[in-house]
């Protein structure tokens, strides 16, 4: 059985403006020790989704309206708070994106780790100081001992994502989830904490989540990803699957909008054009469709579910051996995914139905 | 963290030395003849021919200034033109009333106003966060003189709970020592142990009604930034790297979201002092409390000058040095300065 | 190529009416801020038909009908002078009014030339300023107040400049400090380096981004003058002539009645607070609905 579960979920925002519609029924599995990369623009849901999991969304805005989450054998989505409180940090683990803001300034490093560990095992101070160093150690901090009794302010970037990671590892949770756990930093020091990250959970046996707008950092980091569109995932495949075979125009155009070192002399860069939906309104069709090239009238009406790319394929959903999904009509062949654009002859993208081309002329001069 | 004492302190000389430029100006640059202003039309020309000499009002201004600054220096204030008495000594002895005063007002709003704070930042945007947002809106809408009468009639004419004025009962004989009421209960010779307690509990029931409508505009204050910056707070990443942590609510409230929602309340708190040392003048007023306050608002009845310019002299002068202890107390409690 | 103006089209943004529009238009719509316009137009309006609303002269009074509690001949009683109450906090409306008013005009004034010297010019001028202000922000407004009614005199233009010179600091400072943030904004580098005079630079780009700090400062700033206006009258500082009807004076004379007539400090009292809870609420949606950041 998958160590983590998520069916059909769906979490909204109430807000002043309107509902919005954060994730729309997402489904994965994900199994002990395995590394998943999540990965979409931002606004696409992959970190909603990861709070909901957590239960941490904003209150009281944020509502996980649909779908179930299991692990470890739990209905997450039924513990009660106290419960819940007890697997934070302990089974389940959390990394933030900015490693500048996730760290409390007024509070050292020392009693950041040291409320961690107390928060779940019964350990006196010196004790709980102990593994801190330890954990410090491990995570290359030079001088712990010293290094314990600083603040936040007085570590560079990359140091206190350090922190962030030892302080995540402090109890040897059985998921490690890291949003965007690169994205604030250097580049160079990028290189150096995502080698530490999978070192230290290949070494422990954590499954890992990586959320990331940024393939370059999944290729390398996880065994399988899922790409995230205005709240569903449009494609699943194991890592290297995904960048040869990939299946739906929207990872296509990912893949064709980042500089690549192995990229054909002279291969043109295209940019995935426009902007990402509106998701105060009810999702209609297929979220992608008015930014898809290869679209067909009925994208604009009904939203494709996600299927195994090689029909009638059985559906294993974790491990190597996963299935390759993509929720597409009309997906684009191997070709046109090399070249990043429709080469049938003839073929246009179907223009928006007459509804919604009314509601244009009204609104765009 | 020296450097950074040192640095406030001495930022503080400047403004010491305009303020007293303020001040001279205020005495020796009188419309008119400023010894004439200072002692009446009806002075004689003796009396008034004596203050010109202890002003000095025939020499140069720079002058003028100098020898009014070695004045201040060595703590003469001028005389009251009334009795004739050294200012400074009656400002002394009335000015442990408007501490008391001021100090139980201050408990009163940061005792009040912080907790209320935090309850209404914990319920945000629901119905009790708007009750304590109107409650704010009339604190600090609501002038002292109003609120101070407003009470005196309901508490102490219509329900008689609490008394209307003063200090302490008129018919307890009590020497002041220290002049501080609640203090000087305890001290005062020959009264038994019960004696004492009611007259300070007696000392407390006046302070309730003047602390309260003196209390209340820093308590709207203070209510308004606490709760402010604790939904700040809340709402920051660390906050959320708490939560995952799996920590309890109740010390993710206490140590990461209130050690850093502090911050701005203390400086808050540090600039209420100057807006209660103001409506102190008021509340005594009101509440005919015995202190400075009174005593300066007679003064300019009488146009006693040199008592409303050593008031201004010594409230400014506490001012500043509270705001610099909050400051530097600031400073220790927030590490990105302490170690900056 | 349709398919952005799809995805923007469904967006379907109102049309922006450009800074002050927008504000205007979140401005109408905070019902806070419309209950604060609601008093205040209760007020400006008491204030200014006070003559012909008022049902009687508010100095004319005869001793027979000394301190009448609320009736219908007098709605809210007589004063010690047999004057009729009602009129007398109709007419106070007036002096708060033009006091209030005068002294924030005074004070946005004083206070902002001093803060635009300083933000505009820079270095020791700047740092000159500063120190005044400081000085007076250091001495409690009140007091400061008393001191200058003390030393012109008392009087209503007296009490105006009072007024006007304990609020300048804070005009001072705020605009000062727009100024010095703007000056160094990306917008304003770039607008100089493309070579706008800078005259221009500070009318067209510099000043209006720095006032509306300012905007909402003096409409709080009036609720705190209606109450200092009101507090030297009750300090006895209040206008020249003691007859005059002004709220603070009014309740002065009062406090004498405590135990017999207690509408005579009822309805001085509430026409302050309804005047300064218009001012903080109008202030407060201000606040919000001119921070384009702010939005709801």
């Amino acid at each position: 059985m998958a160590l983590l579960s998520v069916d059909g979920l769906v979490v909204r925002f109430r807000t002043h403006e309107g509902t919005i519609h954060a994730v729309n029924g997402v489904s994965f599995d994900l199994d002990e020790g395995e590394t998943l990369g999540i990965v979409g623009e931002s606004g696409c849901g992959k970190s909603v989704t990861s709070l909901a999991i957590m239960r941490l969304l904003p209150k009281p805005a944020g509502r996980i309206e649909g779908g179930t989450v299991r692990f470890d054998g739990q209905d997450l989505l039924a513990c009660s708070e106290a419960e819940m409180r007890e697997m934070r940090g302990r089974d389940i683990a959390m990394i933030f994106q900015d490693p500048m803001t996730s760290l409390n300034p007024v509070l050292t490093i020392e009693e950041q780790m040291v409320e961690t560990i107390q928060a779940h095992r019964k350990v006196g101070n010196e004790e709980a100081r102990t593994r801190a160093i330890e954990l410090l150690t491990i995570v290359g901090i030079p001088q712990p001992e010293n290094r314990l009794r600083a603040f936040p302010h007085q570590f560079s970037g990359g140091m206190r994502q350090r922190v962030m990671i030892a302080m995540a590892l402090a109890l040897e949770p059985k998921l490690l989830i890291a949003d965007e756990p690169t994205t604030a930093l250097d580049v160079t020091i990028q290189a150096q904490v995502l080698e530490l990250l999978q070192r230290l959970t290949t070494e422990t046996g954590t499954a890992a989540i990586l959320i990331t707008h940024d393939l370059g950092v999944v290729a390398g980091m996880t065994q399988r990803i899922n790409v995230m569109y205005a709240g569903y995932i449009v494609e699943t495949a194991p890592t290297a699957e995904l960048f040869a075979k990939p299946s739906h125009p929207y990872t296509v155009g990912l893949l064709h909008s980042i500089p690549r070192l192995d990229a054909v002399q002279g291969e043109e860069l295209i940019p995935i054009e426009g902007a990402p939906p509106d998701q105060r309104r009810a999702p209609v069709g297929c979220p992608f469709a008015p930014r898809c090239a290869w679209r067909l009238p009925d994208c604009w009406t009904t939203n494709p579910p996600l299927v195994p790319v090689r029909a009638a394929e059985a559906v294993v959903t974790t491990g190597p051996g996963a299935t390759h999904r993509m929720a597409c009509h009309n997906p684009p062949t191997a070709g046109e995914a090399a070249a990043g654009r429709p080469l049938r002859e003839g073929f246009v993208a179907a223009p928006p139905p007459s509804a919604v081309a009314d509601e244009l002329a009204l609104v765009v001069p | 963290m020296t450097r950074y004492i040192v640095r406030r302190v001495l930022g503080a000389i400047p403004v010491l030395f305009g303020l007293s430029i303020v001040l001279f100006a205020f005495i020796h640059l009188l419309p008119g003849d400023p010894a004439t202003a200072i002692l009446g039309q009806h002075a004689t020309a003796q009396r008034i021919a004596d203050m010109r000499a202890y002003l000095g009002l025939n020499d140069p201004l720079p002058i003028q200034y100098v020898g009014y600054l070695g004045d201040l220096l060595r703590g003469d204030f001028g005389s009251s033109f009334i009795n004739n008495q050294p200012v400074l000594a009656e400002f002394l002895r009335r000015f442990p009333g408007t501490v008391e005063l001021t100090l139980a007002a201050m408990i009163f709003a940061a005792g009040v106003g912080i907790p209320l704070g935090r309850f209404a930042a914990r319920h945000a945007q629901r119905w009790p966060d708007g009750a304590v947002t109107v409650f704010s809106l009339l604190g600090i809408s609501i002038p002292v003189f109003v609120l101070g009468l407003t009470l005196q009639v309901i508490f102490a004419v219509y329900f008689k709970v609490l008394p209307a004025s003063g200090r302490l009962d008129p018919r307890t004989a009590l020497d002041l020592q220290t002049n501080f009421v609640l203090i000087d209960t305890w001290l005062m010779p020959g009264w038994t142990f019960d004696q004492k307690l009611s007259a300070f509990i007696d000392g407390v029931r006046h302070l309730i009604l003047p602390a309260i409508a003196l209390g209340s505009i820093p308590l709207a204050i203070i209510t308004r930034i606490t709760r402010a910056s604790v939904i700040e707070v809340a709402n920051e990443d660390y906050v959320r790297t708490a939560r995952a942590k799996g920590l309890r609510e109740r010390r993710i409230d206490d140590r990461h979201i209130m050690r850093n929602a502090w911050l701005p309340v203390v400086t808050v708190i540090g600039l209420q002092v100057g807006g209660l040392l103001g409506g102190a003048v008021i509340t005594e007023t009101v509440f005919a409390w015995n202190g400075v306050g009174r005593w300066v608002v007679d003064a300019i009845g009488n146009r006693d000058y040199f008592v409303v310019q050593s008031t201004i002299l010594i409230f400014a002068l506490i001012f500043l040095a509270v705001n610099l202890i909050v400051d530097i107390a600031y400073a220790f409690i927030n590490p990105r300065i302490r170690y900056a | 190529m349709t398919a952005p103006s799809v995805a923007i089209a469904r967006v379907a943004p109102r049309a922006s009416r450009g800074l002050w529009g927008d504000a205007a238009r979140r401005l109408l719509r905070n019902r806070v801020a419309m209950v604060g316009v609601v008093f205040i137009v209760l007020f400006a309006g008491t204030a200014i038909f006070a003559s012909w609303i008022a049902p009687y002269d508010p100095n004319a009074g005869a001793l027979a009908n000394s301190l009448q509690a609320p009736s219908s001949a007098h709605f809210m009683g007589t004063d010690i002078q047999g004057r009729d109450e009602l009129s007398r906090v109709l007419y106070g409306a007036r002096i708060s009014l033009l006091v209030g008013l005068g002294s924030v005009i005074v004070g946005v004034f004083l206070g902002g030339t001093i803060g635009a010297i300083a933000g505009a010019v820079g270095g020791r001028v700047d740092n000159v300023l500063m120190r005044v202000v400081d000085v007076l922000l250091a001495i409690p407004g009140i007091l400061l107040a008393i001191g200058i009614v003390a030393w012109l005199d008392r009087g209503l233009p007296q009490i105006t400049i009072a007024v006007a010179v304990t609020n300048a600091p804070i005009f001072a400072r705020l605009l000062r400090g727009g100024l010095l943030a703007v000056r160094e904004a990306d917008y304003v580098v770039a607008a100089r380096s493309v070579g706008v005079p800078s005259r221009r630079l500070l009318l067209r780009h510099m000043l209006p981004n720095s006032l509306t700090p300012i905007i909402v400062a003096a409409t709080l700033a009036l609720a705190t003058a209606i109450i200092d206006v009101a507090g030297l009258g009750f300090l006895g500082l209040g206008p020249a002539d003691p007859r005059t009807a002004e709220w603070g004076t009014m309740l002065q004379d009062s406090t004498k009645f405590l135990r017999s007539a207690q509408y005579l400090i009822f309805f001085p009292g509430l026409a302050i607070v309804i005047s300064a809870v218009g001012f903080n609420l109008l202030g407060d949606g201000l606040r919000e609905s001119l921070d384009p950041r702010l939005k709801k």
